[in-house]
């Protein structure tokens, strides 16, 4: 630098070098001391000890609440884990299905371990992780309707929880047929309350869910009648798009679930006997 | 603020449902309203009557739709009547929930109206010959309406606004049904509800620029 002026100015040119390098160090120093400029929400995470994760506590058996009003269910525990594998003290934070995406994007919560279907539609817009679970959909009906198959749906009066897949593709299945009525209930208990009244001749729930409420007795004249034939709800942990590595991090957080026998544990714990879904697809990669 | 980029295409390109879903939120708060009036009258009426089992009525009614939330109203129209076995559409029951509140709310305003007016008005009525009926048809209602007229027009707007707590029962084809609709598909959310309250708004000004230009017209002495 200042080439020019070398020969003249040698020593000034030296000060300033020195002047210079000094600086550097000092600020390289203090960078070092301070942390990166630049921490992502997985280094913030880890900086402030705390997880925060929205789970939907209206979706027995992935969320609910036990009889001291606590949160519990495969989603709680799902997040307990995460946050025992970051280090971190876990933070559940309710929320509703469509009150899921405002939480994260305000930044009153860090992930949602909230059973999310993983659309290419919603993908524009928050960044998932590879599956962590996947359901199976039933068909439920007030005992009072004629019945046998899924595909007496048409030109009844179904609903489902707003915000759900099942209910994308119940409504979707209305316009369809081109008959019968469509209504979304904003919570689960809502549905199965205007299922059992006879307000609604069937709904779509998942497989866990519907066997849940059949078997707790708090709905009466309400029976499963077939699977929907739908191919199975993938769901993923959800966070901001460009978080990476924090979406990284959960990728490997879930295959080690799966690899540790954790996965099935918990969904014993939770679903009960038998298999838990396949969380790969036959013939792609991811 | 938001680690967020807001994408106004999407949006934009559903606002053609998001207008449809307005007419029908216009037609609910419209409907609501045009009954609620016939009911308020019917229950300043009960209340004028002196019976004291109508009045009692018109009383128990005014006291449940301004003492509870429009929310609990229109649950009730839906879950609460289902329970004795009577089904109504979401579309109904927010029909009804609205209504109920908006009859309430008038029959108040038209109490208030009416003490502005002197006995003395129904009375000249009277001395002409007119049946108490119809002292209060052609004498008291016309003066009783014009001067409720503003308020009327202030729970026009709350019709409009209640229209958004249908999705409580079910509604999916009003504006806010349409939006947590979208809003389920896509995760939008803020555009989307950003947009849906920008289209509240309009709807909300023209209801009031509607009442300045009726009140004009009709109320030059």
């Amino acid at each position: 630098m200042e080439s020019s002026h070398m020969d003249s100015n040698t020593r000034q040119g030296e000060e300033k070098d020195m002047k210079i390098s000094t600086l550097t160090i000092a600020a390289v120093s203090a960078t070092a001391l301070t942390g990166p400029a630049f921490a992502d929400k997985l280094d913030d995470i880890i900086a402030s000890g705390t997880l925060r994760c929205a789970v939907v506590l209206d979706f027995p058996p992935m969320g609910s609440r036990d009889e001291n009003n606590e949160p519990q269910g495969f989603d709680v525990d799902y997040c307990n884990d995460l946050a025992a594998a970051l280090g971190v003290e876990a933070e559940v934070v309710e929320t509703t299905f469509p009150e899921r995406i405002p939480a994260l994007v305000s930044g009153q919560v860090d992930v949602a371990v909230a059973s999310t279907s993983d659309t290419l539609e919603r993908a524009k817009t928050v960044g998932f992780t590879i599956p962590y679970y996947a359901f199976e959909n039933a068909v439920v009906a007030n005992e009072g309707v004629e019945m046998s198959s899924w595909e007496d749906l048409q030109g009844k009066t179904v609903g489902a929880t707003a915000g759900t897949y099942e209910a994308i593709w119940l409504e979707g299945k209305i316009d369809e047929w081109g008959e019968g009525e469509f209504r979304p209930y904003q919570n689960q208990a809502d549905v199965f309350l205007a299922l059992s009244q006879g307000q609604l001749d069937a709904t779509v729930s998942t497989v866990e869910v519907a066997e849940a409420n059949v078997a707790s007795g708090n709905y009466d004249g309400i029976k499963i009648v077939d699977k929907a034939p739908m191919v199975p709800d993938y769901v993923g942990l959800i966070t901001l798009r460009g978080e990476y590595g924090l979406i990284d991090y959960m990728n490997l957080f879930i295959n080690q679930q799966v690899r540790t026998g954790r996965y099935a544990e918990l969904y014993e714990k939770w679903v009960g006997e038998g298999e838990p879904a396949d969380l790969t697809i036959q013939g792609v990669y991811r | 603020m938001f680690n967020y980029t807001f994408q106004w295409k999407q949006v934009y390109a559903r606002l053609p449902e998001m207008l449809e879903g307005a007419l029908v939120t216009m037609q609910i708060a419209v409907l609501s309203m045009v009954i609620g009036i016939v009911l308020a009258v019917m229950l300043t009426l009960f209340r004028l009557s002196g019976n004291r089992i109508l009045g009692g009525v018109a009383q128990a009614w005014v006291e449940v739709a301004r003492n509870t939330p429009a929310l609990f109203q229109i649950y009730m129209a839906h879950f609460g009547v289902a329970s004795f076995g009577i089904h109504f559409s979401p579309w109904t029951s927010l029909l009804i929930g609205i209504t109920f509140n908006n009859a309430g709310y008038l029959a108040e305003n038209f109490r208030g109206a009416l003490k502005a007016i002197p006995d003395t008005q129904a009375r000249s009525g009277r001395s002409l010959g007119m049946s108490e009926l119809q002292a209060f048809r052609h004498i008291v209602l016309p003066q009783m309406l014009r001067i409720a007229f503003l308020p009327m027009s202030n729970q026009m707007v709350w019709a409009v606004l209640m229209t958004s707590l249908g999705v409580t029962v079910g509604m999916n084809t009003d504006l806010y049904g349409v939006t947590q609709d979208l809003n389920a598909l896509t995760f939008r959310t803020f555009e989307l509800f950003f947009v849906a309250g920008v289209i509240f708004y309009a709807i909300v000004k023209l209801i009031q620029l509607a009442t300045r230009l009726i009140a004009w017209r009709m109320f030059r002495y």
